[in-house]
């Protein structure tokens, strides 16, 4: 029983240790975002199509190497942004796996198998994109978010509100401005929006650097403690259940697809180095397995739900669940019943 | 008025904050400098945990110089809109706060041969892979490690071919369920990234007498020669063993 506690308390210590550096490269490239970037234009570059909002917005994780640790609190601020949900929920689901550095490191653990590395991103993609279409079927995400957010969004535009309704949005009371582009914006609308971040450029360099220091420590607190949580209850998980229980499971191409989501989301690794921890069941277990662990681990484990529900309720979340995993497991199946 | 309540409020939240920033700094720091970051991570990942350290230290530095310096306001409006917590705010510090603590105290074990059981030793030879980065087939057989042994049977599986070959590894002790009294299996966790994914390898001993002074999770320096027996119902190579020496646990027990 010693034993057990202290293995519980090693594997602990380890995620964290682990999970620390890349947690703390998620706040700050998030809070550099939230000060040097400006977001609203990113946001307002994105494709208002549904399917192609969720595209890009699966891509935009290109330009923000973090892990799922890092992920969730730049798709909090993009929706605050008023990011529409394709982009948001597209960038939340790929953003962990389509960037620079989890391609590098995939790429390291499974240089002889290339075809991991491709249909990583592959599936990745296909996936955000569909659950970002999925979702952009909901013109107002507030009722899905948590209360804490909402509070901090603007109204949605009049246009989105309106949907199905009278076409002009000049037709609704209220007051509204008109902007130099001819745009329409209503002025309740006007009164909350950026109002989370006035606009950083005209900043001071000093003014920015504190602001930053602020996020850092502000996001470092809030998704550290979330992080030890998780890392605690995986650390019991994988202490308590035998993992042998886990890979007896792994050799018929549904159980070994099955097994290996089973492990992806119970052992929560982060995305930066889950191929490594994918190579060590290389042998034993099928490629489609393999692929399953590596795509639906980064988007929803143990360990990011409780970040998730930051941002999401958790009926939000049941849904980003099930789609993800009935995905992962048609798409990983495919490979192992035509290609393995 | 807002200065008062700043003056009453600001600074514990604060302070807060950075004795659980400092704390973390300080366990990252002291696992990096008493090498108790071997039994964590994989090498190619600590100087992440290292850099992480610093970075930590930074931020407390130019925090506590603001908080020293700042009797002007922070614009504690600017930098707080946007209060999301799931967590209350002091609430997650203490937290951060009370692990790093505990951190600090606790020294991290290396896993033992019941982790190695449970997480499946008698799998092992299927289990590893080679990795092009580690494997070489011009090493001497006395050169290899235990991991480098498994991994060398795993790519041509044939116990005959490995007859006579000369042996040296070190490892900790199994005692595999259902084995005779006289083996014992010399293992090693092989880690890819962190503790979280280490997985047992070992080769089967034969020793000259009774196992029962060599045991469980004591380490071990092993020479001897190969040999082909069945042991388990399973044909393998075994290591007959010429001399077996106790060794003290290395402060890096695993093999990568």
């Amino acid at each position: 029983m010693p034993n057990q506690l202290n293995n519980a308390l090693t594997l602990f210590f380890s995620l964290l240790v682990e999970a620390i550096p890349f947690l703390l490269l998620g706040v700050t490239f998030s809070s550099i975002l939230l000060l040097f970037v400006n977001e609203q234009r990113l946001v307002a570059a994105m494709p208002r199509n549904p399917l192609l909002g969720a595209l890009a917005g699966s891509l935009v994780g290109f330009l923000f190497p973090v892990c799922e640790c890092g992920n969730v609190p730049v798709a909090r601020r993009l929706l605050m942004q008023q990011a529409p949900a394709s982009v948001a929920v597209g960038f939340l689901l790929a953003a962990p796996t389509i960037n620079p550095i989890v391609i590098w490191a995939t790429w390291t653990a499974f240089r002889d198998q290339p075809e991991i590395v491709v249909l990583r991103v592959l599936f990745s993609l296909i996936i955000a994109t569909l659950i970002g279409w999925v979702f952009s079927v909901q013109k107002d995400l507030r009722p899905l978010l948590q209360p804490s957010l909402t509070r901090l969004m603007p109204e949605p535009q009049p246009q989105l509100a309106m949907a199905g309704g009278v076409s002009s949005p000049l037709l609704r009371s209220g007051t509204y401005l008109m902007q130099g582009s001819g745009q329409i914006v209503s002025l309740e609308a006007t009164a909350t929006y950026g109002l989370p971040l006035p606009n950083p450029v005209k900043k001071p360099w000093s003014a920015k650097l504190r602001l930053l220091l602020e996020n850092i420590i502000q996001e470092f607190r809030e998704l550290g403690a979330i992080l030890v949580l998780g890392s605690a209850i995986a650390a019991f998980v994988q202490v308590a259940i035998p993992r042998e229980v886990v890979l007896s499971l792994g050799q018929g191409p549904v159980t070994s697809i099955v097994a290996m989501m089973v492990l992806a989301w119970v052992v929560s690794i982060c995305s930066t180095v889950d191929s490594f921890f994918a190579l060590s069941f290389a042998s034993t277990f099928t490629s489609g397995s393999l692929l399953a662990f590596l795509v639906f681990g980064p988007m929803i484990d143990l360990k990011n739900i409780s970040l998730l529900l930051t941002v999401f309720k958790p009926r939000a979340i049941l849904y980003l669940f099930g789609l993800a995993a009935q995905l992962t497991f048609v798409l990983t199946l495919l490979i192992n019943l035509y290609l393995g | 008025m807002a200065n008062r309540r700043r003056s009453r409020y600001v600074p514990w939240a604060d302070i807060l904050d950075l004795l659980a920033l400092l704390a973390w700094a300080l366990v990252l720091l002291k696992y990096w400098l008493t090498g108790q970051l071997n039994i964590l991570l994989h090498p190619d990942y600590m100087w992440l945990s290292n850099a992480a350290s610093l970075f930590l230290l930074l931020v407390v530095f130019l925090r506590s110089f603001r908080l020293v310096q700042s009797t002007r306001a922070i614009p504690a409006a600017i930098a707080n809109p946007r209060h999301f917590t799931l967590l209350p705010p002091s609430f997650s510090s203490l937290i951060l706060l009370a692990v790093a603590v505990f951190g600090l105290t606790y020294t991290p074990r290396p896993f033992a041969s019941d982790t190695a059981l449970q997480r499946g030793i008698t799998d092992t030879l299927t289990m590893t892979r080679s990795q092009p980065r580690q494997f070489r087939l011009d090493n001497q057989p006395e050169d290899r490690s235990v991991v480098d042994w498994v991994r060398t049977i795993n790519v041509y599986p044939e116990p005959d071919a490995y007859t006579d070959q000369a042996v040296d590894v070190s490892g900790f002790v199994i005692y595999p369920p259902d084995w005779p009294d006289n083996y014992l299996m010399v293992s090693r966790f092989v880690l890819t990234c962190c503790a979280a994914d280490a997985y047992p390898v070992g080769l089967p001993v034969k020793l000259s007498g009774d196992r029962a002074a060599y045991a469980p999770d004591s380490w071990i320096d092993v020479n001897g020669k190969m040999i082909t027996e069945t042991l388990a119902d399973r044909r393998q190579v075994v290591i007959e063993s010429t001399s077996l020496t106790e060794i003290p646990e290395p402060e890096n027990p695993y093999e990568y």
